[in-house]
């Protein structure tokens, strides 16, 4: 059984299975119309500690959302 | 004869303002929306002997009440309600787009789905089988590229067509799950017989109250502001 973590723990070039939406209201719902929605495979592109933002590939988009949007955002490493 | 409303909603760069511009050219001002400073464009066009006057909602994400722009489109299309809302969706971003289409289908009024960027969409090798999405939404769906003028007549005529069997709404209905299902559906008994519910689709509102939407709440707490 594989863990669930939340995604700003991951590296540049790791690539998860979104598994859950922590956050709720407008964040939440930000995060979703990004597309960033239980069930889909994202690709972590840029991510270095303490530094805004997150940037993901999500299917051919790339997006940008915060450390503090990814830590609501529980994934699969895969 | 009375003017067919069209409301054309649709995500930020689906080339929405591009497809308003091919279907009425210059004929078309700009107003406000009622106490807000958000630009409202208003165009007409002619086809077949009818009159269409277009209203060019707020581009959006979804059409939930959390920004300005979506409680403009989303009160437009409950209060106002339009003859048909037309979804302009970016076929080279598909599944995204479909987000906000769920949402607009879940309104019930009736709706034609537009695939703009149809030429991004063949560049990135996307094929959409287009009458089987037809199916599944059960809308008219048209293929176009806005920027090219290619696909008018095709709008034109599925506009038209919804126009005239505006009785049959879609019959659309969102899987949420078999937990989710089941509260849907007590809510939904629950509001039947709410007055204060009379005015809504019912399946729309108990989706909403269970999203935890503001403004939707706000009907059932007496305090509309
Ligand atoms: N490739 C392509 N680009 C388009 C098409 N329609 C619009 N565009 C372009 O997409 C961009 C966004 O269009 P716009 O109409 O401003 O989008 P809006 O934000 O939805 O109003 C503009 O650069 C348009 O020229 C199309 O069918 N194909
Ligand atoms: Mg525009």
């Amino acid at each position: 059984m594989t863990d669930t973590v939340r995604l700003n723990t991951l590296k540049p070039g790791d690539k998860c299975l979104i598994i859950e939406i922590k956050a709720t209201g407008i964040t939440g719902q930000r995060l979703m119309d990004l597309g960033l929605i239980p069930g889909v495979v994202i690709e972590v592109v840029r991510n270095a500690p303490l530094v805004d933002p997150v940037q993901l590939l999500v299917r051919d988009n790339h997006i940008s959302i915060r450390h503090s949007e990814a830590r609501e955002i529980g994934v699969i490493l895969l | 004869m009375t003017e067919i409303v069209v409301a054309v909603a649709g995500q930020p760069n689906s080339g929405k303002s591009t497809l308003f511009n091919m279907l009425t050219g210059m004929r078309q001002f700009v107003a406000n929306y009622p106490g807000v400073t958000v630009e409202k464009r208003v165009g007409r066009m002619n086809y077949k002997g009818y009159k269409f006057m277009l209203v060019d909602l707020p581009g959006t994400y979804s059409m939930t009440s959390y920004s300005l722009e979506e409680r403009i489109a989303r009160n437009f299309l409950l209060k106002e309600r339009p003859d048909i809302v037309l979804d302009v969706v970016d076929a080279s971003n598909l599944e995204r787009n479909l987000v906000l289409t769920f949402q607009l289908l879940e309104m019930k009024i009736p709706m034609v789905v537009v695939l703009n960027m149809m030429d991004a969409a063949e560049s990135a090798r996307i094929k959409i089988d287009v009458n089987g999405l037809s199916e599944e939404l059960g809308v008219k769906v048209v293929p176009t590229m806005a920027k090219r003028g290619v696909g008018k007549a095709e709008l034109c005529d599925a506009l038209l067509d919804t126009y005239q069997l505006a009785g049959d709404i879609n019959d659309f209905r969102l899987d949420y799950g078999p937990q989710l299902n089941r509260s849907l559906n007590v809510l939904q008994e629950a509001l039947a017989d709410d007055e204060r519910a009379s005015a809504y689709d019912l399946r729309w509102l108990a989706v909403r109250l269970i999203a935890g939407d503001e403004e939707v709440s706000k009907l059932f707490t007496g305090s509309l502001a």
